[in-house]
């Protein structure tokens, strides 16, 4: 052993030395040529999989375990041993697929032999001090504890210990003949496999040590191995009699580190020998390299294989797909560690691609570790809530670009998540690739982080722009995969990538289709006939403009894939995203009809609130969207209701996901904040919250200002809008009316016009320049709109009108209301016949001479009033006779005569309210009596 | 105008004369023109709509009779102005009118009202502390309104003397208000107010009429609108929700306080028996609690606001009942002339 590291220590002395080597190399004897291998295996360090690396730990602690087993240093075992458990922890999956390592195993026996010795030897145990008695008996019972899950292992290695001698003997044989044959040729391809890979391991770190004292960065690790090589030597140098032992123990050790290596190994011992011959030639190369970054390169601690990124493989070893799939899991494993640098870890795997494709491995390996790529890029943010940054964003999406040009290219190639790591296939044969990975899942992910990025810019700046032009490639990419999963995915998968394809779509307004078909209906009413017509114009769209990303109407387009998911999704989830998807698109494109009948057919509404908040969200938006399209085509009650929910808890801001709300700002904590923020909508698909505001208000306006002209003094009359009760009273708060600057300050101006029936105020405080800009110009059919609405402001106002003035009129010549509300006559008499029929108006139309009769029969306001006043009056006197029979002691007394009378007197007056004249006569009949009996 | 003065003194001498009867160190209120006029210049000039304006009458007692001469207003309150000081600015005030020569006596004080709304705590509180301070205090209480529609509408209050015992105790509990054996009818007790003019001014009147064309009389046969009903109907309305409120309360604080009378009768009795039973047995019996302690009695609802409501609507009434019968007087006298032409 000493012997040995003297060698070798000598032999990197005489390494720097550059011409030395050159002479040796070819001519060199095995050992030397073995060793001067081993002075440039630093490079190749880096190639160990991390099965080598882990055993190696292993073994170099075990090894610290013998020497002070030796030494009957305890407290040192014990340590160790603590150690070696750990590490044997750490190394657990690859233990797992290898199997527990022989030496290990014949440690753990051999300690426990040892411990028990040392246990029954009393006279020993008395001279030992106190520190070492304490920990040879908690070592005792931790070994003995911990060696209970390996029972069967020691008891095997213990029957045959006969084993391990062999190959001490095996072992020391080739070494023995390495050392005293210089020929090459005597060295059996085995012993050279086997002295092979304990090379680099002790020479490399020899070297370290030897160069280490400059070398401050190196690492923890290697610190840690240096000091505990530095012991060892000591101890097997001053002792002698230990020398054969440890030489022994360092055989068997390496012998178990090379079987398993074997096993491993695929190569052919010829190839390495070739390359060897090579490698002297580019060491001196190497050497400097080596020499000049160990000198300058600064490296973070812990992270090994940062520092040997420049040199993935070593200079000439043959690059195939076996050494790159090591190699791939390699830098693998240093994924999601602590202190892993992340972004040089996606540098490694650049470098592996490039590697990969300069050599010719094949697609599979390439479409590997693209990956691999994409999957550290979305793994470069630690945590959830940040987002990429620019550069990693692009190169993200030119990974992902590249995967599928890759996977288009090569039909050959299968991908999926459900392919095993060892049933992949990725060198070049005749066999088709098999991958394991989904791109589906890549594309998701990267979805979701496009999603991030917009959350996380502000959306007034030209960076927001910059970012939204990405949306297109985006789009480009999901295309992309829908087109090649339709070939080669499964319904489920197609379904999710549709789903993503309606996502990007549903909220963008199809101007393309809108003017085609605003163009076709001149020439042809019928719908019918305007499908056709666009189905043609699609294709004529699509033969002129084939450069055009969407030849496709996106109605089209969501029809088919939604119908798709309808019939073939079987999770809830996909389904419901896409109904509310459709039905928002619908809506956005004025279909109103189609969207409604959607809405009621699927039931949502019923059991939207069992869904997620995202889902939440999307139907709070699809239902304002409907509840807009529904008011642009003039169904003011439909949008009324649509966007009743929405608007009157006055959230409508939290509800569509558009931002937060600062009043919950104490009642959240930061980590609800965090996932509220997560759930926000991307600043351009927002809905205008005006725009919404706007059309809740003018539909609560146009619905309640008749309503309450209509039940001015109805006592239970109840409010259609709470909302809008609030913007008026608001309005009336205020001390000072100066003209209407706010959109509210404009509907309620408007409204306070139409309670007057003065419908030319009310059009021209809700259609003007100012509410141009801020609310109608955001509607794609801008005229048709502002049509509509100053129709249903006149028919409003004359209901309006006539309500509030009809107790002023003995007739009206219906003429004279057509000229003052600029309404046809026709309309004018549907709207009084239907005022008439129900029973809003008491009037009656004269046909000959078109006027309205008013029959005068509903109370005045002082008559209401006073119906008012006498019904609060019995209330009170009711109360009062409560207190005078408490007075009297007549418990439960008043029950019954309320019961005959105060309450019959009641129900006789609601049931006199339905018709008027009744009731006037019947309750004051009743108030009187009531008032005799109370209060006189 | 002086006519109209003239007539509506007499009628409020003659409404007020049923109040005069009571006895009181003031029997009637001789009030200088000037005085109304200012106190109607000082409503025009800073009160609008149901806002209230206040100020302190000047004058002097002779015999029984209460001589009001003069009068100042209170400036408008204002958030403004919170350090503003009442106090001074009176004594300010009268201090500068004795230096030209004028009655500084402090004789009471006056305020506009709304539809007669003006029967509350705050009127009861500084009606209370002026007559307390100085015994024959009045509050004049003008009603601008009603003037607008035609007549002057002056009244002159004080609290009776029973009223003034419950504030001085301010012992509102419905027990005290029983003791006491007060309404509403008996809290406020109306002074007869005659106007005077200077000879000299009353000529100027009677010219003034002679020359006033006939048109200015047709107001006179006006009906009024039916909003000053509505309004008063409005208030009453108010009020009366008000009242049922009070009585609710009030009906749950006799309702718990039976409750407690019973539970505490049947806990008397129990210890009784349980007593009872011990002497037979010849222990000592169980030692006396304090009972109170065991039963709080329900914290009675203060009746005084109550009376306050009760005593505006009495009000209300009054002048819904006034007004209505003027109207129906006009009716009924259009409704002669008609049949005679």
């Amino acid at each position: 052993m000493s012997r040995f590291f003297a060698r070798s220590d000598s032999e990197s002395e005489e390494s720097s030395s550059d011409d030395e080597i050159t002479d040796k190399a070819p001519g060199a004897t095995f050992k030397q040529s073995l060793l001067l291998s081993d002075d440039e295996e630093d490079t190749k360090r880096v190639v160990r999989s991390a099965k080598d690396k882990r055993f190696e730990e292993l073994t170099n602690l075990i090894k610290t375990i013998r020497n002070a087993m030796k030494i009957r240093d305890m407290s040192k075992c014990l340590e160790e041993f603590e150690q070696l458990c750990r590490a044997f922890l750490k190394s657990k999956n690859i233990v797992d697929k290898e199997g527990i390592p022989p030496f290990y195993i014949r440690l753990l026996a051999d300690l426990e032999d040892y411990l028990n010795q040392l246990w029954e030897d009393k006279e020993g145990k008395k001279k030992m001090n106190k520190n070492n008695a304490k920990a040879l008996s908690t070592l005792r019972q931790k070994i003995r504890k911990y060696n209970r899950d390996f029972e069967s292992e020691i008891a095997a290695y213990k029957e045959n210990p006969q084993e391990s001698a062999d190959e001490e003997e095996e072992e020391k044989e080739p070494e023995d003949s390495g050392s005293s044959s210089d020929s090459e040729g005597e060295v059996s391809s085995k012993s050279f496999l086997k002295k092979k890979p304990e090379a680099p391991s002790e020479a490399t770190k020899f070297l370290k040590t030897a160069k280490g004292s400059g070398d401050e960065s190196s690492s923890s690790d290697e610190d840690d191995d240096d000091g505990d090589w530095s012991p060892s030597d000591t101890g097997s140098s001053s002792e002698t009699s230990d020398k054969e032992e440890e030489n022994a123990l360092k055989r068997k050790r390496l012998v178990t580190f090379l079987k398993v290596q074997r096993a491993q190994d695929t190569e052919k011992p010829g190839v390495r020998k070739e390359e060897r011959k090579k490698k002297p030639k580019q060491k001196e190369q190497i050497e400097e390299e080596a020499e000049e970054e160990g000198g300058w390169e600064k490296v973070n601690r812990g992270v090994p294989l940062v520092k040997e990124k420049p040199k993935m493989f070593a200079k000439g070893t043959e690059i195939n797909t076996a050494v790159v799939v090591k190699k791939l899991n390699e830098i693998l494993q240093a994924r999601g560690k602590k202190g892993t640098d992340r972004a040089a870890q996606i540098e490694l795997f650049h470098a592996l691609a490039a590697i990969a494709a300069e050599n010719n491995l094949g697609q599979g390996i390439l479409v590997k570790i693209k990956f691999n790529i994409i999957a550290s890029l979305y793994d470069y943010n630690p945590n959830l809530a940040a987002f990429m940054k620019p550069d990693m964003w692009k190169k993200c999406l030119d990974c992902i670009d590249e995967l599928l040009d890759i996977l288009f290219e090569h039909n050959n190639i299968f991908i999926g998540e459900n392919i095993a790591e060892d049933s992949e296939n990725l060198a070049v044969s005749d066999q088709p690739f098999r991958v394991r990975g989904c791109i589906l899942t890549l594309v998701e992910r990267m979805d979701e982080e496009f999603t991030k990025i917009m959350q996380n810019t502000d959306p007034h700046s030209q960076e927001y722009v910059d970012n939204l032009k990405d949306e297109g490639r985006v789009c480009g990419i999901v295309d992309r995969l829908l087109t090649y999963l339709e070939n080669k995915g499964s319904t489920e998968e197609i379904c999710r990538v549709y789903l993503r394809r309606i996502m990007h779509t549903y909220y963008k307004f199809d101007y393309k289709a809108h003017r085609r078909s605003l163009g076709l209906q001149g020439e042809t009413k019928s719908e019918q006939d305007q499908e056709e017509s666009k189905e043609e114009s699609k294709e004529e769209s699509k033969e002129e403009s084939k450069g055009e990303s969407e030849g496709e109407d996106s109605a089209v387009i969501m029809d088919r894939l939604c119908k798709f998911i309808y019939a073939k999704d079987r999770t809830d989830r996909i389904r419901t995203c896409a109904i509310l998807c459709h039905i928002y698109h619908h809506a956005l494109h004025s279909r109103w009809y189609q969207a409604r009948d959607l809405m009621l057919m699927s039931h949502l509404q019923d059991n939207i609130q069992h869904a997620d908040p995202p889902v939440q969200i999307l139907y709070n938006r699809t239902m304002v969207q409907l509840g807009i399209c529904a008011f642009r085509q003039g169904m003011i009650k439909d949008a009324h209701n649509a966007l009743l929910d929405i608007q009157s808890s006055g959230r409508a801001k939290e509800l569509l996901g558009q931002g937060l709300l600062m009043r919950n700002m104490q009642e959240r904590n930061a980590e609800q904040e965090k996932i509220e923020k997560r759930r926000q909508v991307p600043f351009h698909m927002h809905i205008n919250l005006e725009l919404l505001e706007c059309v809740y208000l003018v539909s609560a306006m146009l619905l309640e200002i008749p309503y309450m002209a209509a039940h001015e003094f109805d006592a239970r009359r109840r409010m259609i809008s709470k909302q809008f009760h609030h913007q008026l009273r608001v309005g009336e708060r205020q001390p000072l009316l100066g003209p209407p600057e706010s959109m509210r300050e404009h509907v309620v101006a408007a409204s306070k016009a139409m309670k007057m029936g003065d419908w030319r105020t009310c059009h021209s405080f809700i259609i003007n320049e100012k509410m141009n800009s801020k609310v109608w110009d955001l509607f794609p059919e801008i005229q048709r709109v502002r049509e509509m609405l100053v129709r249903k402001i006149q028919e409003e106002s004359l209901r309006t009108y006539l309500f509030t003035y009809s107790s002023v009129y003995d007739s009206i010549s219906m003429a004279t209301l057509s000229e003052m509300f600029e309404l046809e006559m026709p309309t004018v008499h549907s709207i009084i016949s239907k005022m008439i029929i129900n029973e809003e108006l008491m009037a009656s139309l004269d046909q000959p001479t078109q006027t309205v009769m008013m029959h005068r029969t509903e109370p005045t306001s002082l008559q209401n009033m006073a119906l008012k006043l006498a019904e609060k009056l019995g209330n009170l006197v009711e109360n009062n006779e409560r207190v005078s029979d408490l007075k009297q002691g007549i418990y439960g007394g008043y029950f019954n005569r309320d019961q005959k009378g105060g309450y019959q007197q009641k129900q006789s007056y609601q049931r006199d309210q339905k018709s008027y004249q009744q009731k006037q006569s019947g309750y004051q009949r009743g108030g009187y009596r009531n008032q005799n009996q109370g209060n006189y | 105008m002086a006519s109209r003065k003239e007539s509506t003194s007499v009628s409020s001498t003659a409404m007020a004369s049923t109040g005069g009867t009571l006895d009181s160190p003031v029997k009637q209120i001789q009030i200088e023109g000037l005085v109304v006029l200012k106190i109607i210049k000082h409503y025009q000039e800073e009160g609008q709509g149901s806002e209230v304006v206040q100020g302190v009458l000047l004058g002097l007692v002779v015999d029984d009779r209460l001589e009001i001469t003069n009068c100042f207003p209170f400036p408008q309150h204002t958030e403004d102005d919170a350090d503003f000081d009442e106090v001074q600015y009176q004594m300010e005030m009268m201090r500068s009118l004795r230096h030209v020569n004028i009655d500084h006596l402090h004789v009471g004080w006056y305020q506009s009202t709304y539809y007669g709304s003006f029967v509350s705590r705050a009127l009861l509180d500084s009606q209370f502390s002026y007559q307390h301070a100085i015994e024959e205090s009045v509050v004049l209480i003008y009603d601008p309104i009603k003037t607008a529609q035609g007549s002057l509408s002056l009244k002159a209050y004080r609290l009776t003397p029973k009223l003034m015992e419950i504030c001085k105790e301010k012992d509102f509990t419905p027990e005290g208000l029983k003791k006491a054996n007060i309404g509403f009818e008996q809290m406020f007790e109306e002074v007869p107010i005659v106007i005077k003019n200077s000879h000299l001014i009353n000529v100027l009147m009677w010219e003034l009429e002679d020359k006033s064309t006939v048109a200015d009389k047709h107001e006179l046969l006006n009906l009024s609108s039916s909003n000053h009903l509505e309004k008063s109907l409005q208030l009453l309305m108010d009020r009366v929700d008000d009242m049922s409120q009070d009585i609710v309360k009030y009906n749950t604080y006799s309702r718990n306080l039976s409750k407690q009378q019973q539970q505490k009768h049947q806990y008397l009795q129990r210890r009784q028996q349980e007593n009872a039973q011990r002497q037979s047995r010849g222990e000592p019996p169980l030692p006396e609690e304090d009972i109170s302690k065991l039963f709080k009695p329900p914290q009675p609802p203060p009746r005084m606001d109550t009376l306050l409501i009760a005593g505006q609507i009495n009000n209300y009434c009054q002048n819904v009942k006034e007004f209505t019968s003027q109207n129906l007087g006009k009716l009924f006298m259009a409704e002669a002339l008609q049949g005679h032409n």
